[in-house]
């Protein structure tokens, strides 16, 4: 395993040294917050709880508070579903997939990736429960051995998604907790808080840094990135089943496995950059997560949001290829029917917009890449609208044909979801270390043997 | 107390009692300590504590956990010799709901009745019957209903009274009333009603009864009586004409004698008589159901229906050399097709079958439509020998005649005058019936005494001082005599439920006056007297009078052996008023029509009825003013905004609905909505049009030339049930055939290729690889399967009221039809292709296929919808957790989602009122919040067929098995059975050549087979 570290990227756009590098990044932990930080976990709050109290409404009077119709059986519920297990995706793909590939710039972004991961999936767990007309039997879903020899179907795709999603939050946790693990170590090492020792200690599973436990830790952390990097793709594969294994016209299409993982890595890119952002300039990090970082990230948008944009006309071309009167008339809605505008919404917010990251000053613009990612998110969240929505809405026969509107509990919930998610961000940047201490250790100037001593 | 023990032993061991201690209890007698046992000094006792932890906790358990009181059960103390648990029991009787008086059969179960059908032998309806009377179950357990007489305070509050003490109020105000007694009921058809009417006027001379319906055959009646003499217009042989011409007539629909005239209507387009087809020319101004079935449909506003008339006769006089007595020659075809934008090409196709079919064909004139059209279509009738078609073995019965409007405008004068003292509204609706300008409201002031006798309150029970609560039609007795040949028994099903009395007892009490005490069972016997005395003797019968009663009951009907009057000949004195010449007619006609679900608005609080979908427009809960594009154009309006109509006497104001085909000019509006005194179902529903109608109409009641229509501001949202964009799009894109929605073919194609549906069909469908191998073990017993011939659907929605009441469906209310939830189990589909302005409509009841390779049953998570093996998609209830993948992903959207507690969210809770529990068809369970459901085939029917079987050890046979579509189907459009039973009767719908899947090509293999629609054009295509 001969790996040449130095003709990487530039990681640091000031070189930190070691000791400098703990305190920064534990610094945030270690510290009391500012007043932003309390205004910023109000307002998050504040989503959350909306949420929670759409969320209270809709499990006491029923699923009627939303603005479904018997012909429209899915539409925020779903769609806010898959939306949150896209973004979940780039987490794993950061830390996962570009582990395995030695990208080392990966090294500064993904612990907050894989953190976002978890919170997208505890997100997007939500949504199966609460778009059940009867939440409290939700545990029907599980396989669970009982006297009437009753079982799940297994052949249904949403008995699939449960267990796609559940062992997705699993393996991700459990990764995301092992590399984790030397950082709890350093933290335990440097508090004098005598609670946070204790948790610390708790967590740190008693890492002392010693050369067996880096052994073991690296073998365990290569497995579990090679047991991830299927689930990256698997997912959102099993996810999308729950379209294509249908017979509706505008789901049942082959193509969205591929489509559905590539909308994932993109939306979840988005979601990423956006966060880091934020960090990066809250937390003074701007020298570790680097324009260079933000950068490469821009590229995968820019690639997969092609891939979708691929999609999108290779989803047009085949419905007009099959000859089915349905699958045709369907693809036709979409673009020129009653959700035209969300169709045309998700088009240029995925395939068009993202096309101005074929410039390097744009990709390389803090402002622009800013706007241009939250146009992403909200292309992608249309994408999934329109997928669910629209293709129920206009199916096979024309006496059933409705239109959504969405009700307040719908649109309360949606932003419960964000409220959570980014309550859960910001409570780990004050529990945890944004960025993996010992992995961006292991790229600093003279952190690995080299033959100059380690002088450039 | 360890300080009391120490010294306990050290006084024993000093004092060395004598006494052998027992227990602690005796050595350590401690004051205290037994005074807190006993006496509860701190007062809670260890065990009072703990029985006190243990109840609260019990209780909480209890409160808190979903514990319902599931009442007393029990058992019979002697067992009623009919009913056998479990099992239903049917007792004939007759429905009193509308002047056809349908025989019905009412299914009770434990004594509870729950379902209507039809009376089979009744010789009318022949065991079908109509929404309204199927709905009528809902009105007999209405929580709205009146449950106690009343009477009027001062402050004009209605309080509860008592029947002694309101009989002895109302039997003075009667013996004291010095001026005329005015008696307003409905039409009465029952001998012994009248009889007892009869006796009232004895005892109280001074009373006079007024007769009246909103909607009726006078101006019919009359101008047959001026060309043939006889009383009443005879019954039509629909079965055997071979062209049929209807005149602003919806013979279907809302022109009266529905059951019957859909029968023979559709005995006469059954495909298997291809030769006998009959062909439907419908000549309306607005779309009406009959409209929708015809074959060719001609725009004409109503009032120039006649000179259509006479244009056909001059057309015939100049083409088949048909000698008229009566000049026509200044109506000239040519310019009347030029001035109403007729298609010329129908209008030949139209008087050549004329002439081809003489004496096969009929041209029936609707009821509104004025004298002068009635007598000029039975002379065009009488000259093309279509007198044949006229039934002239029954003819219509009536023991009383209509009064006029005259009548009503010189009672409201007399009423004006003060010489009225008393009027009694006898199970009617006057104030909310007759013409706003009548001014009939403002004059009952100047009554003394005015009472109602009402099921709930209304309009007229509301200025009523006294409210007398009325029994239920299924509480009472009765007979009936519509027609010649036979009487029908009416006999109540359940003792009165709430403290109400039968409106033929009430009157029968006060005749006694008031010395005379109250028995349960006074009209009882007054009846059974009347046709022991009177009716019994006039029928010859052979068995005594007992056994003859009993048996009369038991079938509900009584034959008898009648000759009616011929009719003779056509009176030419009767054209002598007739107009000679033709009229222009260029301003906005209204029309008021009887509204199919609602009728005349009786039953306006009956949630079954209002979210039952218009025919046409698939709207609920509202009325609206239909009219057409190009006049909604000149308007300037579009759905959902109001228009004012002045026909004379004032605006009113109406939300408006686009219908394709209908004539411009015309405004077309449904009766029944609009009630101001209702209960809360019916509340705010729709708009009244009692404004629109004038006490002295220049042309009919029922239209009103000249009206002045205006735009008004604002809008008015009608919820429908099929999305209304539908028709704003282009219809002709025909994406039915090429989805394999709908196909249809004419006669002509089907005569000369019976397989033309199969052939095109192989064409166009290529099976399919099956992924899987055919499982051949499968469906080896019984496999259930249905068949809906397309040819006598009519699409008027009373299965849809059948299976409410079967299936306890929910009434959901207008907001959530609104929203797209409708859950009826079984809808029609209206289509519209074509133009616009001319289209056809194909109708398509659509409800769940129970497909073989179901699409919903393999996306369920939690296998809660399966297959049956004998072929039926079955839905367990409990299983269901509600994630609604199977909805979405049913390509027939039949699917019906709980998505609330809708008993519980219509109008607060209406349908979880105690007595409503009564109305739930116990074989059905009643589907909680956040379930699937969805049409099961009516399973409970199958598994009482299944359980007879086995108790008979015998093979389960299809045919006895009938869905409540089925039964309810006044057409037998809807076939069900046994597709494995070869040689049965359902097995050639199922395989019939006409035959075909909806979206067959999605390969979900229904079980539901269409029988093609048929058209008759004089093409060969459609």
């Amino acid at each position: 395993m001969s790996l040449d570290y130095s003709e990487d990227m530039v990681q640091f756009t000031r070189e930190p040294q070691l000791v400098e590098l703990d305190d920064l990044i534990a610094k945030p932990v270690e510290t009391n917050p500012s007043k932003k930080y309390f205004l910023a976990l109000t307002f998050t709050a504040s989503l959350l709880l909306i949420g929670i109290i759409c969320t209270g409404i809709t499990f006491y009077f029923g699923i009627g508070t939303w603005g479904n119709n018997q012909t429209i059986g899915w539409a925020f519920g779903i769609t806010n579903f898959v939306f949150w297990v896209g973004i979940a995706h780039a987490g794993t793909l950061i830390s996962a997939i570009l582990f395995l590939l030695r990208q080392k710039w990966r090294n500064a972004i993904s612990r907050f990736a894989e953190a976002m991961t978890i919170f997208a999936v505890m997100c997007a767990g939500l949504f199966p429960i609460l778009h059940m007309g009867r939440p409290w039997l939700g545990g029907y879903l599980m396989p669970y051995p009982n006297s009437m020899n009753l079982w799940p179907n297994f052949i249904s795709p949403l008995v699939w998604d449960v267990f796609a999603v559940s062992t997705y939050f699993i393996v991700s946790l459990l990764f995301w907790y092992l590399g984790l693990i030397p950082d709890f170590a350093t933290l335990r090492d440097r508090s004098k808080d005598k609670i946070k020792k204790i948790v610390y200690s708790f967590f740190s599973l008693g890492w002392r840094h010693s050369n067996r436990h880096w052994r073991h830790y690296e073998k365990a952390y290569m497995i579990f990135a090679g047991l991830a990097t299927p689930l990256v793709l698997s997912v959102h594969t099993v996810v999308s089943f729950d379209f294509a294994a249908t017979i509706v016209p505008g789901w049942h299409s082959t193509i969205f496995p591929p489509y559905f993982v590539a909308g994932a890595v993109f939306s979840g890119f988005a979601m990423v950059v956006i966060a880091l952002l934020v960090v990066r300039k809250v937390f003074d990090m701007e020298n570790i997560i680097t324009l260079n970082h933000l950068e490469k990230m821009n590229k995968i948008i820019l690639l997969t949001g092609s891939m979708v944009g691929y999609a999108y006309l290779m989803e047009a071309f085949i419905s007009w290829y099959s000859g089915v009167h349905t699958e045709q008339y369907s693809a036709i809605n979409r673009a020129f029917g009653d959700y035209a505008w969300a169709y045309w919404t998700m088009v240029s917010c995925n395939a068009f917009i993202p096309q101005f990251f074929w410039f390097r000053k744009i990709r390389r613009s803090i402002p622009a890449m800013f706007i241009i990612v939250i146009l992403v998110l909200v292309g992608m969240w249309f994408e999934r609208f329109v997928i669910i929505v629209s293709s129920l809405s206009r199916d096979f026969l024309p006496s059933s044909w409705t239109y959504f509107t969405p009700s307040l509990i719908d649109l309360g919930i949606l932003i419960g979801s964000f409220g959570l998610f980014f309550t859960l961000v910001l409570v780990f940047t004050r529990t945890l270390p944004v960025i993996a201490m010992s992995e961006i250790k292991g790229i600093v100037k003279g952190a690995q043997p080299t033959h100059n001593g380690g002088a450039n | 107390m360890a300080e009391n023990f120490g010294n306990k032993n050290k006084e024993l061991e000093l004092k060395r009692d004598p006494n052998y201690w027992q227990g602690f209890k005796e050595i350590h007698d401690d004051p205290k300590f037994s005074k807190a046992v006993n006496k509860n000094e701190n007062g809670l006792s260890r065990r009072k504590f703990l029985a006190l932890i243990g109840t609260s906790a019990a209780l909480a358990g209890v409160g808190c956990s979903d514990y319902r009181d599931k009442g007393e059960i029990m058992p019979y103390n002697k067992m009623p010799e009919e009913i056998s648990l479990g099992k239903p029991t049917f007792y004939a009787s007759t429905c009193n709901l509308c002047p056809n008086f349908c025989g019905i059969l009412i299914r009770t179960r434990e004594g509870r009745p729950i379902k209507v059908d039809g009376n089979p032998d009744h010789p009318i309806s022949k065991g079908k019957i109509c929404a309204r009377g199927q709905a009528s179950i809902l009105d007999l357990y209405d929580p709205d209903r009146l449950q106690n007489p009343l009477r009027k305070s001062k402050e004009g509050k209605f309080l509860k009274t008592t029947w002694e003490s309101a009989d002895t109020d109302l039997i003075k105000a009667l013996n004291n009333a010095e001026k005329e007694i005015a008696v307003i009921t409905h039409r009465i058809n029952s001998p012994t009603t009248k009889k007892l009417l009869d006796e009232f006027i004895n005892k109280y001379p001074n009373t006079k009864i007024y007769f009246y319906e909103l909607f009726d055959n006078s101006i019919r009646n009359k101008a047959w009586k001026k060309s043939y003499g006889t009383d009443s217009y005879p019954f039509i042989k629909w079965n055997e004409a071979k062209v049929i011409v209807a005149l602003e007539a919806d013979f279907l629909g809302n022109d009266g004698n529905k059951i019957e005239n859909a029968r023979l209507f559709a005995e006469g387009r059954d495909v298997d008589n291809i030769k006998n087809f009959s062909r439907l020319y419908s000549v309306e101004a607005n779309m009406s159901l009959t409209g929708t079935n015809s074959d060719y449909r001609l725009k004409v506003k109503p009032e120039l229906q006649y000179d259509f008339v006479m244009c056909l006769l001059n057309e015939l006089s100049r083409k088949a050399n048909i000698k008229m007595p009566i000049s026509v020659s200044y109506f000239s075809m040519k310019s009347f097709m030029k001035d109403n934008g007729l298609k010329e090409k129908y209008v030949e196709y139209l008087v050549n079958d004329l002439i081809n079919n003489q004496g096969k064909a009929i041209v029936y004139a609707g009821r509104s439509l004025p004298e002068e059209t009635h007598i000029a279509v039975n002379l065009l009738n009488d000259v093309l020998g279509n007198t044949k078609l006229y039934n002239t073995i029954s003819s219509d019965f009536s023991t009383t005649e209509l009064n006029t409007l005259d009548d009503f405008n010189k009672l409201v004068k007399e009423m004006n005058n003060g010489n009225v003292s008393v009027v009694i509204h006898f199970d009617s609706n006057p104030v909310y019936h007759f013409p706003e300008n009548m001014g009939y409201k403002e004059a009952l002031k100047k009554v003394e005494t005015v009472v109602a006798l009402t099921e709930s309150e209304n309009e007229s029970s509301a200025v009523s001082d006294l409210v007398f609560a009325i029994n239920h039609q299924f509480e009472s007795w009765g007979d009936i005599k519509t027609r010649t040949g036979f009487y029908s028994l009416q006999q109540p099903v359940i003792s009165p439920i709430f403290n109400t009395r039968q409106k033929e007892e009430v009157i029968l009490q006060w005749t006694k006056g008031l010395e005379s005490k109250f028995e349960g069972n006074l009209y009882h016997k007054y009846l059974m007297d009347n046709w022991r005395v009177n009716i019994y003797p006039t029928l010859n019968s052979k068995i005594d009078f007992k056994r003859f009663w009993y048996g009369a009951l038991n079938e509900g009907v009584v034959l008898t052996n009648e000759k009616i009057k011929s009719f003779g000949k056509f009176k030419n004195t009767s054209l002598s008023g007739l107009t000679i010449s033709p009229v222009k007619s260029n301003g906005y006609t209204v029309i008021v029509k009887e509204s199919y679900a609602l009728g005349d608005g009786r039953q306006a609080n009956n949630g079954w009825l209002q979210e039952l979908p218009n025919p046409l427009a698939q709207i609920t809960w509202d009325n609206y003013a239909s009219l057409s594009k190009t006049t909604a154009k000149n308007l300037g309006v579009k759905n959902n905004d109001k228009i004012s109509v002045d026909t004379g006497s004032g605006k009113k104001v109406y939300p408006i609905f686009i219908q394709p085909g209908a004539a411009n000019n015309t405004i077309t509006i449904d009766s029944g909505y609009g009630r101001t005194t209702v209960g809360q179902v019916g509340e705010g529903t729709g708009f009244s049009i009692n404004g629109l109608m004038s006490n002295k109409p220049l042309y009919t009641p029922w239209i009103y030339t000249n009206a002045k229509v205006d735009r008004e501001k604002g809008t008015y949202v009608i919820a429908a049930d099929q999305e209304h964009n539908l028709f704003e799009k282009s219809p002709a894109e025909n994406i039915f055939g090429k989805r394999g929605i709908l196909f249809e073919g004419t006669v002509n194609e089907y005569k000369k290729n019976s397989h033309f549906l199969k052939e095109d069909h192989d064409k166009r469908h290529h099976a399919s690889p099956e992924i899987y191998p055919p499982q051949k073990e499968l469906y080896q017993g019984v496999k259930w399967g249905m068949a809906i011939d397309l040819n006598k659907c009519i699409g008027c929605g009373d299965c849809i009221v059948a299976c409410n009441a079967e299936n306890n469906v929910p009434i959901v209310g207008k907001e959530q039809i609104e929203k797209g939830r409708r859950m009826h189990w079984l809808r029609i589909d209206k289509y519209y292709s074509g133009s616009y302005d001319e289209p056809v409509i194909s109708t398509q009841p659509m409800l769940c296929q129970h497909c073989d390779d179901a699409p919903c049953e393999n996306v369920c998570p939690v296998a809660a919808t399966t297959h049956s093996e004998d072929g039926l998609n079955q839905m367990v209830y409990n299983r269901c957790v509600g994630t609604r993948y199977c909805a979405n992903n049913c390509p027939y959207k039949v699917r019906r989602f709980n998505y609330f507690d809708f008993r519980d969210s219509f109008k607060d809770g209406y349908q979880t009122e105690q007595i409503f529990d009564l109305v739930y068809n116990p074989e059905v369970t009643v589907r909680s919040r956040g379930v699937m459901e969805k049409c099961t085939f009516c399973i409970q029917r199958i598994m009482e067929e299944k359980a007879d079987a086995i108790r008979d050890d015998r093979e389960i046979i299809g045919s006895n098995v009938n869905t409540a579509c089925q039964d309810a189907c006044s057409t037998s459009a809807i076939k069900f059975g046994d597709i494995n039973a070869k040689d049965s009767e359902f097995v050639k719908y199922r395989n019939h050549e006409l035959g075909y899947y909806v979206l067959e090509e999605v390969n979900t293999k229904p079980n539901v087979t269409y029988i093609a629609k048929l058209r008759n054009t004089h093409t060969e295509e459609s």
